[in-house]
C-alpha cells in the first residue's frame, strides 16, 4: 500500500513537473474542418481538397518543429465577423487566411501588422510572389500578407459539345476573339447542339456578373475606382460588356434561372457548352471527367476568360496569411517566420485544390505543369490583378454591382439604368465609410 | 361515434386542407432527411435523385467522425440548459413583481422591459460584445449564457401569468403565515408551471438554434457550440459540393431538439391552443 502511494506520487510530481515549454502561436483559417480524416495525417502527397492539404501540412509543420506548438481554430466561412470580435476583444490569433480582397478593410483601419520583416526573416522575399500574388498582398507600398493563391473565373468547357458545333482545332477549344465572334460561335453552338453555349447562374450570384464586367473593364485598361469613394461605371467600357451579356441572354444562347448549385449540375450533365465560374471547380470537373458513363467524361477543358477587347486581363483574388496586429514574443515571430517559410516551401501541394500558385517558382515546375489544365491557365498568374489597394468594402460592393447586373442582363432594367444605378449606391456606401 | 367525431369534429374537407396543410410543412423535411441520405458527388449531378437508391450513411458517418462535434453537442446543452434555467428563475421573479408587488414606477419600468422587445439583437451587438470583452467572459460558458437572461417576452409572459391568478390564493396563504416569498415559492409558483413549461421549452429552443452571439463570443473551437461548430465544418459552396453532408449536419443539430419536442410534446401545444385562445 506504502510502495502504490509512493508510485502514485511519484507519478504526481513527475506529471506536474512536465510543463509545455513549446512556442505557441495561434493560427485561425477558413476551409473546413476535416480532423476525421486527416487529423493525424503528415503524409501531404495523399492528402486532397483545401481542407486535407491544409490539414495535413500543419500537422506536418509540428511534426518536424517539436519546439513549436501550433494551436488551430477552424472558423465558419468566411470567419471575418470572428476575427472581427477577436481584434474588438484584443485577442485575435496569430496569423489568419484571408481573401486578399479584404486586406484593405482591415489594413485600411490599422489593424493588420505589415509583414515585410517577418518574410525577410523567413527568407520570402515579394520578388518571389507571382505579379498577381504581389499585388494583392501590397497595400500603401508595403506587404501586409503572404500571398498563399491566386483564384480567378475561367471558361469550363463541354469539349464533347464543343466539337459538335465545330469549335474545337487540334483537340483544343477554339474560344472568340472579338464580342461579335463570341455571337457567331454561341448561335452556331446553339443550332449544332440544340443548347446554349453559355451555362451562367443568374440567380443569387452577383459575383459571377461582377467578376466578368471587372476582367472586361480591366482589359479595355478602364479606371473602375478613381479614388477610394467612387466607382465609375456608367462609361462606354462598362455599357459595353453589359450589352453583349444581355444581348447573349436574349437571344437565348445562356441557361437562364440558374442558380450556382442549378448551373453546375447542368454543366456536370452536360446541358450547355461553357460555365464561366472560379479555378476551384476544377478538381470537382476533373472528377467528372474522369468518370466513365458521365456526361463530362473525356469532355473537359478549361481556358482563361477569351480575349474580346483590348488586353488580356483577368480580375482575381486569392487568399493570404495576414498577421492582425497584437503583442508576440521573439519566440512567437521567429515561430512564425518558419511557418511561413514551411508554407512557402508546400505552395506546390496546395496547387493541387485547383488554385494557382502564389509563388513564380512553383509556377515554373513541371510537377506544377503537369497538372491537369495547369499549363492552359497559368498565364493567370500574371495577367491577373485586383482593384487598386484603396478600395475598401469590395464584398459589399460587389453584391450591390450583382444585383444590378442581375437586373440588367435578365432584362429587367434598362443596361444604362442598372449602370447608374449600381454606381449610385456604389458612391453612397463608399461616402459612408469612416 | 359519428365519423366527424370520430376524426375530431372535422369535416372532410377540412380533413383534408388540414393534411394538405400538413404535406406542405412536412414536405421539406422529408426532402432534407432524404437529401442527408445521399453522397455529395452524385447530389452535385442531380439533386433530384434524393428519392431514389442508393442511400449512404456516409454524411452522419462523416460528421461523428469530427473531433470536436461531441464537445460542440455538450456545449450546446450546457448553454441552451443554463439559459433556460436562468431565464425561468429571472422572469418568475420579475413576472411575480409586476403582477403582485407594489413599487414606484412600477408601470413605466413594465414598459421599459417590454420595449426591450422592440430592439432587434443587431442593434446592441457591438456594445455588448465590448462589454463582455472588458469582463474577459468570451470563450466561456457565462459568457454564451449570460445574453440570453435578458428576456422581456419572458418577463412580460410570467407577469401576464401572475396577473391571471386570483389573488385571494395570495391573501389565503398570508392568512395562514407564509411570508411574502413562501406565498411565491409554495402557493403561486405551482400554478404556474404550464406557463414555465411553455416559457422553459422556446428559451431552450431559441437558446439551442442561436447563431450570431455564440459565433463571435465564442472564437475558440473548442467553446463552439453546435450551430457554430457545424457550420466551421462545412467548406466554401458546400451547397454545391456538399449538399448531403449539408442536410445531414441539420437533421443531426435537430435531433436534440426533436427530442426535447417529444418529450414536451403536451405542454407546447397546450401552450399554443392556450395562447391562440386567448
Amino acid at each position: 500500500m506504502r510502495a502504490l502511494a509512493i508510485l502514485l506520487l511519484a507519478l504526481l510530481a513527475f506529471g506536474c513537473g512536465r510543463g509545455d515549454d513549446r512556442t505557441e502561436i495561434f493560427i485561425q483559417r477558413f476551409f473546413g474542418e476535416c480532423g476525421a480524416v486527416y487529423g493525424q495525417s503528415i503524409d501531404v502527397a495523399a492528402a486532397e481538397s483545401e481542407c486535407g492539404i491544409l490539414t495535413t501540412l500543419i500537422n506536418r509543420f509540428e511534426a518536424e518543429n517539436p519546439d513549436i506548438r501550433v494551436g488551430i481554430n477552424v472558423v465558419a466561412w468566411p470567419g471575418y465577423p470572428q476575427l472581427s470580435a477577436q481584434i474588438a476583444a484584443g485577442d485575435p490569433p496569430d496569423l489568419v487566411t484571408m481573401h486578399q480582397s479584404v486586406i484593405s478593410d482591415y489594413q485600411g483601419r490599422g489593424l493588420l501588422e505589415p509583414m515585410d520583416g517577418l518574410l525577410r526573416e523567413a527568407g520570402i522575399g515579394p520578388e518571389t510572389f507571382t505579379a498577381a500574388g504581389r499585388r494583392g498582398v501590397t497595400k500603401s507600398g508595403r506587404t501586409y500578407g503572404m500571398p498563399w493563391d491566386t483564384i480567378g473565373r475561367l471558361f469550363h468547357i463541354n469539349t464533347r459539345l464543343m466539337a459538335e458545333a465545330g469549335l474545337m482545332r487540334d483537340g483544343r477549344p477554339v474560344l472568340p476573339r472579338s464580342p461579335e465572334e463570341l455571337l457567331d460561335h454561341a448561335r452556331r453552338f446553339r443550332q449544332a447542339t440544340g443548347k446554349p453555349y453559355l451555362i451562367q447562374a443568374h440567380v443569387n450570384a452577383p459575383d459571377t456578373h461582377v467578376g466578368i464586367l471587372y476582367t472586361y473593364l480591366l482589359a479595355q485598361a478602364a479606371v473602375i475606382f478613381p479614388d477610394a469613394r467612387h466607382v465609375r461605371l456608367n462609361t462606354p467600357e462598362a455599357r459595353r460588356i453589359v450589352e453583349l451579356f444581355r444581348r447573349i441572354q436574349a437571344e437565348g444562347l445562356t441557361t437562364r434561372n440558374q442558380d450556382f448549385p442549378a448551373a453546375t449540375a447542368a454543366f456536370i450533365n452536360g446541358d450547355g457548352g461553357i460555365f464561366p465560374t472560379g479555378t476551384w471547380m476544377i478538381g470537382p470537373y476533373d472528377a467528372e471527367a474522369a468518370t466513365p458513363g458521365q456526361p463530362l467524361y473525356r469532355s473537359y477543358a478549361v481556358l482563361p476568360f477569351p480575349h474580346l477587347w483590348g488586353r488580356d486581363a483577368a480580375f482575381v483574388d486569392g487568399h493570404a496569411w495576414v498577421m492582425p496586429r497584437r503583442e508576440r514574443t521573439p519566440e512567437q515571430r521567429r515561430a512564425l517566420a518558419r511557418f511561413l517559410r514551411f508554407l512557402a516551401s508546400h505552395n506546390y501541394d496546395w496547387t493541387r485544390t485547383g488554385h494557382l500558385p502564389a509563388f513564380q517558382a512553383v509556377l515554373a515546375t513541371p510537377q506544377f505543369r503537369s497538372l491537369p489544365h495547369r499549363s492552359d491557365i497559368a498565364a493567370m498568374a500574371a495577367t491577373g490583378a485586383q482593384l487598386p489597394d484603396y478600395v475598401q468594402r469590395q464584398s459589399a460592393i460587389q453584391g450591390l454591382i450583382g444585383e444590378e447586373l442581375e437586373a440588367a442582363v435578365t432584362g429587367i432594367k434598362p443596361v444604362e439604368r442598372a449602370l447608374v444605378d449600381a454606381e449610385r449606391r456604389v458612391n453612397e456606401l463608399l461616402a459612408q465609410m469612416l | 361515434m359519428s365519423a366527424a367525431k370520430a376524426r375530431g369534429g372535422l369535416s372532410t374537407p377540412a380533413l383534408i386542407g388540414v393534411f394538405l396543410g400538413a404535406a406542405v410543412m412536412v414536405a421539406p423535411l422529408v426532402w432534407t432527411l432524404m437529401l442527408s441520405f445521399k453522397s455529395n458527388a452524385e447530389l452535385m449531378r442531380d439533386a433530384g435523385t434524393a428519392f431514389s437508391a442508393p442511400y449512404t450513411f456516409e454524411n452522419y458517418r462523416s460528421i461523428l467522425q469530427g473531433n470536436m462535434v461531441f464537445r460542440w453537442l455538450i456545449n450546446s446543452a450546457i448553454v441552451s440548459v443554463g439559459t433556460t434555467i436562468g431565464v425561468l428563475a429571472l422572469c418568475s421573479l420579475a413576472g411575480y413583481g409586476f403582477a403582485r408587488l407594489d413599487f414606484p414606477f412600477r408601470r413605466s419600468l413594465f414598459v421599459f422591459v417590454l420595449l426591450g422587445l422592440a430592439i432587434p439583437e443587431q442593434a446592441v451587438i457591438l456594445p455588448q460584445h465590448q462589454l463582455f470583452a472588458q469582463l474577459g467572459l468570451h470563450n466561456s460558458y457565462p459568457g454564451l449564457i449570460l445574453p440570453g437572461l435578458a428576456g422581456p417576452f419572458g418577463v412580460f409572459f410570467m407577469t401576464q401569468y401572475f396577473r391571471a391568478i386570483p389573488r385571494e390564493l395570495d391573501e389565503a396563504a398570508m392568512l395562514d403565515g407564509a411570508s411574502r416569498f413562501g406565498t411565491f415559492w409554495r402557493v403561486l409558483l405551482p400554478l404556474t408551471l404550464p406557463a414555465q413549461a411553455t416559457l422553459g421549452v422556446f428559451t431552450f429552443l431559441a437558446s439551442w438554434n442561436s447563431y450570431w452571439w455564440p459565433l463571435i463570443s465564442a472564437t475558440r473551437s473548442d467553446m463552439f457550440t453546435l450551430t457554430v461548430g457545424l457550420a466551421s465544418s462545412q467548406m466554401n459552396y458546400a451547397q454545391t459540393s456538399g449538399l448531403g453532408f449539408l442536410m445531414a449536419q441539420a437533421v443531426f443539430a435537430s435531433i436534440p431538439i426533436l427530442i426535447v419536442y417529444v418529450i414536451f410534446q403536451k405542454q407546447i401545444v397546450r401552450a399554443m391552443a392556450g395562447a391562440a385562445v386567448r
